[in-house]
This record gives structure tokens, C-alpha cells and sequence, in this order.
């Protein structure tokens, strides 16, 4: 805000009593019409005639007044609405200062907060005053703040009184919030005693309860990245509060060297109860010397199966700083912001009937099965639905339901019938398989929210990751259905592999994990501001020039996967 | 020392810290966002660089810029809808609850809110709307906020604010049958006019208070601002505590009645010094109806149109004039039989559902004059839907009134929803303002069931002498 010392100019008497803001701007311009273009509109019913012609008679009309940035009103200006927007246009139109016997109170206030002082005299001063503007050659008045010292067109001092908050406020160009920002210790301190006597007004008080995270890193490069996922986690405990208990369980290669077990039933428990699983990759060729029989279960395929996780999302983002990294153009990728929402429990992965037969012949038939029911369409195209509420509100749905009508058609049919009961705002359209395929790498930023069944959706969330330039950025979460108790089985994980062949080196890049936790943030824990403030770390890290060796260009430096997670808590830190 | 006003009560527990100048810095416990505030707000607050304090205090709904056609989506009022989607991204982005077009609990902040049990005897509740002093109904400290205290009520969950000075109108003895919580609020302000409360905070207290049903005190507090005061507030009792229990967001159980036996603590001690009193007899008030361009401008159904000429303050006298011309009335006629053109039913004066029954029963199955177009707009989701399970939307229907989407509506016309320059509507809402209904448009101010008769009769009516 500007700061306020002197204003002199024109000042224009408008002494009409009970002036409310609905004159001073009509409610049906407080739409679509932005702050800063109010001025126009400024007493329109007053100032124009209903053909829009001006009314000439109208004071502000004159030319004298054409300019004024001072005004003289009668008692109780701006009372009425609380709009603000009645401030705004008044500033807009280019008054400065407003002086009355009273005003409307919520308006009176306003004044301060957007750069409009409100000075009030009493009545038979603001009536002598108004007589002498209109009676003298120019109508000029200058009201001093610093001084509290109106100075009338004939030279006649006349003083008046400001809060003297708000005075110095006007005076500094002082932003309210900064100012209330500097008690927030106090405000914190008042919450939490508050929380004692009177839990109920805190909704967190039904919810709040320390959240279970279970780190299971698993093989390859998952136990070095998740270790930078640990680290920043713990940077949210604290210095955010974040209300969470880390946990840990070996997983993969590593629990089979200290248990003799993939998966030992202490492990499953674990991930049965855990709020939210935060995994690194699997995936190793050690895996050939564990006896086949006790490798017949893949053990993040049966997490997915049994916590029904059926809710894949990955969010593909370009950032500016690794346009390069892509083998798109950069200007085909710029500003990139896509949700790939991919159902994960159904379809031909896990239709029955599915085998290899020998054939008389000699040969071989091979059977897999897709098939969906409405239900599991229903419940991904609802996930789909909901998460475009809170982004752009468009939605595409992906089929191949000129060939595959049965499936295709099942899945194009009821996403259209869910949207036209239940979601009429949300502006949904459909694609063919192989055009979309065409389209990400063509056009990708025509895409917002993308939902798609099972294989497609593996398919073309591969495609999409080459547009945001790197797999090591590209996080994942998937979902299970919301319980009755409000929680939900979830799984976070980079969608990068276990990288068996850069393993141990400290080169990985940790950023799709780290992305992973911000996606729990958002998702599991309802912390999107949080979950905000870890992505914007990650980009700020990126753009003050990070890069592990996936991400980097020839002849930029390149730092370990350790630096990589500290240049990101090194982010969190500025940004506290 | 002398004893506290309930609403020193709240607040002294809710400050802070002290600010220079008198003002306060006052912790909320509930803000409430709408559609015309929520977006520009999270838009303005991201450009500053701030994030939302408490996103788990702040609850957002559109009502004042949606649609109120029948089959209505985001887009059928686009600008409605622009808002709409920047207050859907900023909800999503700073983890704010956001009660969407289509939701059970979606309508006016208002409305909704109070029936979700959002709104708490001694909660301090802030809204970027006047009418936020309905909330005062439970016993909530309500004040209504502008566009630049909604981001600092986001940054910050607190208030700068100046402590307003007390003020207690009673309303002793007992409603004349055909006289509604309307009738009483809108005698009240035509007794004590527009500016009177400007600058306190008003407690309503009396006999007529206790036996008043929650839909009532609502409507009550919801015109404290026609008064001149950001805040009206009453005592929780009984009533209250009866009306809150089982509340999708009320406390259960045991911290249920803990917070009851907190509430019980909430009232203005018998010794508490009020800067102002005024009573008002309540059995002489008749039903209400406006003539003019301000809440003050009302007169009992049965009565004269005033004569300026009669005024001797001359501003006073120069404001009738303006009014009459505007209205397109004559001084001294009988305001009944005054032909008119609208009815409009709903708003957060009046669309809840009791609201809607006593127009129902006003109607008693007579249909709408012919040429007077009649609207039903239930306050909220949950009303209309509540009112469709007891057939309340049938019998509006065959009377001849259309019945629509919940939300602000006609009440201000922001969602397109207005009325014909010079056309005339009898209107349960809370403002007869110049323009509010449209540009031109005439609005007079009543109760439901004045609203229902007018609609019958098409012409302003007494509802008195309707009979059922």
C-alpha cells in the first residue's frame, strides 16, 4: 500500500444523508469487475442517465469536481452493504479522502484497509465546509495526515482525529497482516490454551491424532532415497508440527537376508495399520536366488489387491528449470500441470479366466481377461470428479470403446451417466486410447485431469512422465476407498524402478520420493498447505540449479543424493 | 465492579492482545466464506504471500453468485461460475472444506451453516457478509467483515476490531396470532431506525425471546445490521442446546456436554451495564410491511402510506420524497390492495424451512394471481430437500410459484436473478434498497405468509383476513 502523507485536490460536497454503498456501487457491478477498473461505476445510478447518457446536473459531473479527490458527505455515508467493493470504486474513481458527521461502520473501516482516509467532523463543520468548497473559485482543500489539519479553499485550518493505529498504519503503508503476523507466537499461545477449556470448536480435535507412517524402502536405490524422505519428514515434525510416527519395516531383498521372509507377518501387520505407506522401488536380481515358491507372491502387487488400492494418481508437472531434460519441446511442455488418475485394482491385471494352454496343434493359447464392473468404474471416475473440483473442473476420460465396446463401452457409458447425475459442473469428455497417446506428446497441455483404466493408464502415465522431462521427479499415490472412519489405505511411491544398476553409488536422484510425501501431505494427512510448501521447495531447489545426474544437462554440475535432500530442507528453511 | 454483557464475555475470552487505538485483536473460531469473497480473497492472498492460518476453521459454500434455475450447474450463471472455480482451487489448495453446488449441504452461509452446527454458543463467527449477525441467534459472538479482513481472518485466524458499545432491546409479552419473528424485527427497526445500533453490538433480550423457536431468533439477528449493528446476539438456552445436539459438526457425547455446561456460563450478568436499552411492547406490533427505500420505511399492513409533508427534519423529509417517487407511491393511500408483480420466498431473512411452512399454510391450497410471477428459493440443500420430503414443494408448485435452487438469489440479484425496472415484489428478504432487486425494481419488505398472501391476492394483502 501506498503510504499517506497529504492530499490536495478538488474536493466535491455531496451532502445527501444515509448515502449506502449500494448507490455508491450497484451490487450487480461487483461482478466481474475487478478492483482497480471500480471507478467507472462509481455512484453510477447518480452519474449517468438509464439511456447511460451523464446526468449533467450530478456534483461529480461538474467540471470542477470532475477530479475531486476529496469528498464532503452527509451523515451516515456508506452505510449499508458491507462491501468493500464501495471503497475501491470510490478509490478508483480517485478519491482520496472522504469527510462526514459519521459513517457506516464496516465501511468506515474499510477506508484504512485500502488507502482512503475517513475523516469525521462534526455536522455543522462538514456543512460550513461544504458551503465554502461550493462557493469558492477552486475547490481546493488539502488534508494533512501527518498534521491531522484540513486546510479549506480560503486557507482556514480545521483539525480533526485519526485512530492512531490506523493513522500510523496509513502513515507506514502498512499491511495489516504483516503487523498481526508479528504476535502470531501470541496467537498460537492462545490457541492452544483455548484448545483446553473449549475443544470442541476445534474440528482437529475429532481428527487429530498422531498419523502412522511406515517407511518400507525396499530395493535398490529405494533405502538411499528414502532416507532423504525420512529427513524431510522429520523436517515437518519438527518445525511444522506435523502431528506423525515414523515407522519402518525392511521390505523386499533386505527381508528376505534378515528374516528368511518377504513378507513376515509382523511387516503385513505394519502395513495393515499404517495411515500411509511410504515406499521406495522393488526390484533386484538377487530375487532369482530366493526359492521360487516363496517368490510367488509379488508382494506390492498383493498390497495394491488386498488394501484395495485402486485410486492410482500421478501428477505430471514441467518444471521451467528442466525443460531441457524433456525430448519434447520446450514449448509444447511449458506450464504442463496434468493429474493422471489410473484405476489399479481392475481390469485385464487381474481378470479371470487368464492362463497358457497347450494347443493339439503344437502351440500355445494364451488367455487374459478385461473386465470391469460399474462399481469399480463408478468409484475411480468419482475419485477423478472430486480431484477436478478442486483444479480446473475438466475431466477426460479414456476408452477404447470403438473396439472394445464391451468394456469400453461399460466404462465410457457410466463415467458420462456418473458425471450427468452427480457432477453436472464438471466439463468431462472422452478420448480414444491411441489418440491420447498421440495427444500427450503432441499437445499435452490440453490435459487436466486424465482417467483411465488399468493397462491404458500404465501405458500413458509412462508417455506423460517423458513430458515432464525426468522419471526421477515423477511421484505416485494410490488410494484405497475412504473408510467409514474417514481414513484410507495409501501407498506413495516415485514411479521411477529400484535402479539395480546405480545402487548404493548415492546418485539416485530422491526427488520423486520426496514429491511422494508431499502428495501424503495433501492426501492422507489434509495438509495441503503443507504439502504446497514441500513442492515449492523441491521447485525452488531445482531452479537454484540442483541437479542429480538424470536431471542434469551436459556440463552442469552434479550432486549426490544426499545434497539433493538437503538443498530441499535448505529450501524448507528460507521458506519458514 | 459492575457485571458483563454476554458479549464481553466472549469476546474478553477470544482478545488476544490489545492493539493501540482502542482496537482488539480477537481470535475466530469459525469463518465462513461465500462465492463472492472466497476466490478473489485466495487469489489475493497467495499474490501476498501469505497461507491460511487455520484451514480447519474456515468453511467456504457458494450461495450469493450460483444459479437458482432448476438443473443448474457451475456455468449456467458464468461469472457465478468463475467464482465458483477459483474458490474450488483455492478451498482444495489450502485444505479448506468447501460445501459445493449439489451437496446436502450447500445454500446460504447463513442457512447452512447454523444447521450443520457450525455455529456455536460462544464461538466468535466471522463472514464477509452484514448479514452475519445471524449467527448471534445461538449465542455466537458474529461480526461481519470486509474484503481486506477476510485475507487477514485467512493469514492470521484473528480480528483487529474495536470493542462496539452494548446494547439491550427487550421484546416483552406475547405475538398477536398472524405476527412473525419478521413482523416483530422489521417494527423494531421502523421504531427505532437504521442508524440506531451503529457502533454497538445488540443483545436481544426480554420474554419473547425464550419462546422463540431457533429459526426465529435467526431471522431476528439476521436484520441486527438493518439496525446499524455488525452484531445481534441472544442467550443460549434450552432451546439452543436441543436444536445443536446430534449436529453433523456439533460436539458428540461427552464433550457435548462439556461444552453445554460451558454454554450455560454465557449470559449477561443481572448487573451488566448496557450504554443503551430500548423496549419494545411486542403485543402491539401487526404484521409488517415496507413503503420505502430503507428496513425503517415500514409500517403495519393495515396502515397509510406517510406523508413527507408531515416530516419536519428536512433531510428526513427530502429521503420520503426520494422514496415515494422510487416506489411509485402516493402519500396517505392504504398500502393494501397495492397491485404487484413478484414474490419472491427465501433469502437468510427468511428460507429455512419453517419458513416455508408458515407460507405454505398462509397459501392453504389458493394459487397465485395470474399476473404475478412468485419464486421459492429454499435457504439451503437441506431445506429444500426436507421441505420436497413433506410436500411443501408440490403444494408451492400447484399454487402457481416456481420452485428452485438453493442460494442467495432474488434477494440482491448477483447471480442475474432481478426484477423489471418498476415491477414490484413483495419479498421476504432483509433490504428494500434502491436497486437491490434490479435496477428500478420496487421491493417491499414482509414475512412469509405476507409474501404468500400477496402472492394470492396479487396485490399487497393482510394475511390476517385471509383465513385458512
Amino acid at each position: 500500500m501506498e503510504k499517506y502523507k497529504r492530499v490536495t485536490g478538488a474536493a466535491a460536497p455531496l451532502m445527501r444523508i444515509n448515502i449506502d454503498t449500494e448507490v455508491v456501487i450497484p451490487i450487480n457491478r461487483l461482478i466481474g469487475n475487478k478492483r482497480g477498473e471500480l471507478g467507472r461505476y462509481c455512484f453510477e445510478a447518480w452519474r449517468y442517465a438509464p439511456d447511460g447518457g451523464e446526468n449533467s446536473e450530478f456534483v461529480l459531473n461538474q467540471p470542477r469536481y470532475r477530479a475531486a479527490q476529496i469528498l464532503v458527505a452527509g451523515d451516515n455515508f456508506g452505510c449499508g452493504s458491507s462491501r468493500e467493493h464501495a471503497v475501491w470504486s470510490l478509490a478508483d474513481f480517485g478519491f482520496r479522502c472522504i469527510i462526514a458527521p459519521s459513517f457506516g461502520d464496516i465501511f468506515y473501516w474499510n477506508c484504512f484497509q485500502n488507502g482512503v482516509l475517513p475523516i469525521r467532523l462534526p455536522e455543522d463543520q462538514v456543512k460550513k465546509l461544504a458551503a465554502e468548497i461550493e462557493a469558492a473559485d477552486q475547490p481546493l482543500v488539502t488534508v494533512d495526515l501527518e498534521t491531522q489539519a484540513i486546510t479549506t479553499p480560503s486557507g482556514h485550518k480545521i483539525a480533526f482525529t485519526t485512530d492512531p493505529e490506523r493513522r500510523d498504519a496509513l502513515l507506514e503503508g502498512l499491511d495489516d497482516i504483516g503487523m498481526t503476523l508479528k504476535l502470531d507466537a501470541q496467537i498460537r499461545a492462545h490457541q492452544r490454551r483455548d484448545h483446553e477449556s473449549r475443544p470442541w470448536i476445534y474440528r482437529r480435535e475429532e481428527t487429530a491424532r498422531v498419523a502412522r507412517l511406515l517407511i518400507l524402502a525396499g530395493d535398490g536405490i529405494g533405502p538411499e532415497i528414502l532416507a532423504e524422505v525420512r529427513k524431510v519428514a522429520e523436517w515437518f515434525i519438527a518445525k511444522r508440527q506435523l502431528s506423525v510416527e515414523l515407522r519402518e519395516e525392511l521390505f523386499g531383498i533386505s527381508a528376505w537376508k534378515a528374516h528368511g521372509d518377504l513378507m513376515r507377518q509382523q511387516t503385513w501387520d505394519e502395513i495393515v495399520a499404517a495411515d500411509a505407506i511410504l515406499f521406495g522401488a522393488t526390484g533386484s536380481p538377487e530375487y532369482e536366488k530366493i526359492p521360487a515358491a516363496a517368490r510367488k507372491v509379488d508382494q506390492l502387487l498383493r498390497m495394491r489387491k488386498e488394501l484395495d488400492l485402486f485410486c492410482n494418481l500421478r501428477p505430471v508437472r514441467t518444471l521451467p528449470a528442466l525443460g531441457a531434460s524433456s525430448s519434447l519441446r520446450p514449448e509444447v511442455i511449458a506450464d504442463c500441470d496434468m493429474m493422471i488418475v489410473r484405476e489399479l485394482c481392475g481390469g485385464i491385471y487381474f481378470g479371470e479366466p487368464r492362463g497358457r494352454e497347450k494347443l493339439n496343434s503344437g502351440g500355445e493359447r494364451a488367455v487374459n481377461t478385461c473386465m470391469y464392473t460399474t462399481g469399480e468404474v463408478e468409484r475411480i471416475a468419482r475419485a477423478a470428479f472430486d480431484l477436478a473440483r478442486g483444479r480446473s473442473g475438466r475431466v477426460c476420460s479414456v476408452d477404447k470403446s470403438n473396439v472394445l465396446t464391451e468394456t469400453g463401452g461399460l466404462w465410457r457409458d457410466t463415467v458420462q451417466a456418473l458425471r450427468d447425475q452427480y457432477y453436472p459442473e464438471i466439463e468431462l469428455s472422452h478420448m480414444y486410447v491411441d489418440n491420447c497417446a498421440m495427444q500427450l506428446v503432441r499437445a499435452p497441455k490440453q490435459f487436466d485431469v486424465l482417467v483411465t483404466e488399468n493397462l491404458f493408464g500404465d501405458i500413458l502415465s509412462d508417455c506423460a512422465a517423458m513430458v515432464a522431462g525426468s522419471l526421477g521427479m515423477l511421484p505416485s499415490a494410490s488410494l484405497g476407498p475412504i473408510r467409514p472412519d474417514g481414513g484410507r489405505h495409501a501407498l506413495y511411491e516415485p514411479i521411477h524402478g529400484s535402479a539395480p544398476d546405480i545402487a548404493g553409488k548415492g546418485i539416485a536422484n530422491p526427488l520423486g520420493a520426496i514429491m511422494s510425501f508431499a502428495l501424503c501431505l495433501r492426501f492422507s494427512l489434509g495438509l495441503a498447505q503443507e504439502a504446497d510448501r514441500l513442492e515449492r521447495a523441491v521447485d525452488a531447489a531445482i531452479s537454484h540449479g540442483a541437479r542429480t545426474a538424470d536431471i542434469a544437462q551436459p556440463g552442469e554440475g552434479v550432486i549426490s543424493t544426499k545434497a539433493m535432500g538437503d538443498a530441499v530442507l535448505a529450501e524448507l528453511e528460507k521458506m519458514q | 465492579m459492575p457485571g458483563r454483557t454476554l458479549f464481553e464475555k466472549i469476546w474478553t475470552q477470544h482478545v488476544v492482545a490489545e492493539l493501540s487505538g482502542d482496537l482488539s485483536l480477537l481470535a475466530v473460531d469459525r469463518h465462513f466464506l461465500h462465492d463472492l469473497e472466497g476466490g478473489p480473497n485466495f487469489i489475493r492472498l497467495a499474490k501476498l504471500g501469505y497461507r491460511v492460518h487455520d484451514p480447519d476453521l474456515t468453511y467456504a459454500m457458494p450461495d450469493h453468485a450460483i444459479a437458482s434455475s432448476p438443473g443448474r450447474t457451475t456455468d449456467t450463471n458464468p461469472t457465478g461460475g468463475r467464482l465458483l472455480r477459483e474458490m474450488r482451487r483455492g478451498a482444495f489448495a489450502s485444505g479448506i472444506k468447501l460445501f459445493d453446488i449439489g451437496d446436502e449441504s450447500q445454500g446460504i452461509v447463513h442457512v447452512a451453516a447454523p444447521e450443520m452446527g457450525l455455529t456455536l454458543p460462544g464461538a466468535t463467527v466471522v463472514c464477509p457478509d452484514s448479514h452475519t449477525c445471524t449467527h448471534g441467534a445461538f449465542g455466537a459472538l458474529a461480526i461481519a467483515i470486509g474484503s481486506s479482513e477476510v485475507a487477514h481472518v485467512l493469514a492470521t485466524q484473528t480480528l483487529r476490531q474495536k470493542k462496539p458499545k452494548m446494547m439491550r432491546i427487550r421484546f416483552e409479552g406475547r405475538r398477536a396470532s398472524g405476527v412473525s419473528a419478521k413482523d416483530v424485527i422489521l417494527a423494531t427497526i421502523g421504531r427505532l431506525g437504521t442508524a440506531v445500533g451503529r457502533g454497538y453490538a445488540v443483545e436481544y433480550a426480554g420474554s419473547l425471546v425464550g419462546e422463540l423457536t431457533i429459526e426465529e431468533r435467526l431471522t431476528i439477528c439476521n436484520l441486527s445490521i438493518e439496525l446499524g449493528s455488525k452484531t445481534g446476539i441472544m442467550t443460549p438456552d434450552d432451546t439452543t442446546y436441543q436444536y445443536l445436539a446430534g449436529l453433523p459438526y456439533a460436539p458428540k457425547n461427552a464433550l457435548f456436554d462439556q461444552a453445554v455446561a460451558h454454554w450455560r456460563k454465557l449470559s449477561s450478568d443481572d448487573d451488566a451495564l448496557f450504554d443503551a436499552e430500548h423496549t419494545i411492547h411486542v403485543p402491539d406490533i401487526a404484521p409488517q410491511i415496507t413503503w420505502g427505500t430503507s428496513p425503517q420505511d415500514v409500517i403495519d399492513v393495515s396502515g397509510r402510506i406517510p406523508d413527507p409533508s408531515g416530516e419536519p427534519n428536512a433531510d428526513r423529509r427530502k429521503n420520503m420524497e426520494a422514496a415515494l417517487k422510487y416506489m411509485g407511491l402516493r402519500p396517505g393511500d392504504a398500502i393494501e390492495g397495492t397491485p404487484i408483480d413478484w414474490v419472491f420466498i427465501g433469502s437468510c431473512t427468511n428460507g429455512r424451512l419453517s419458513d416455508l411452512r408458515e407460507a405454505v399454510t398462509a397459501l392453504a391450497g389458493r394459487k397465485v394471481a395470474p399476473h404475478v410471477r412468485a419464486w421459492v428459493v429454499a435457504g439451503s440443500e437441506a431445506v429444500k430437500r426436507a421441505a420436497e420430503r413433506e410436500g411443501l414443494d408440490r403444494k408451492f408448485l400447484d399454487a402457481g410459484f416456481e420452485w428452485r435452487e438453493p442460494g442467495c438469489s432474488m434477494c440482491l440479484g448477483a447471480n442475474g436473478d432481478i426484477i423489471a425496472p418498476g415491477e414490484r415484489s413483495v419479498s421476504t428478504t432483509n433490504r428494500n434498497f434502491v436497486g437491490r432487486q434490479g435496477p428500478g425494481a420496487r421491493t417491499h419488505l414482509a414475512s412469509p405468509a405476507m409474501a404468500a398472501a400477496a402472492a394470492v391476492a396479487g396485490h399487497i394483502a393482510d394475511v390476517r383476513k385471509l383465513g385458512h
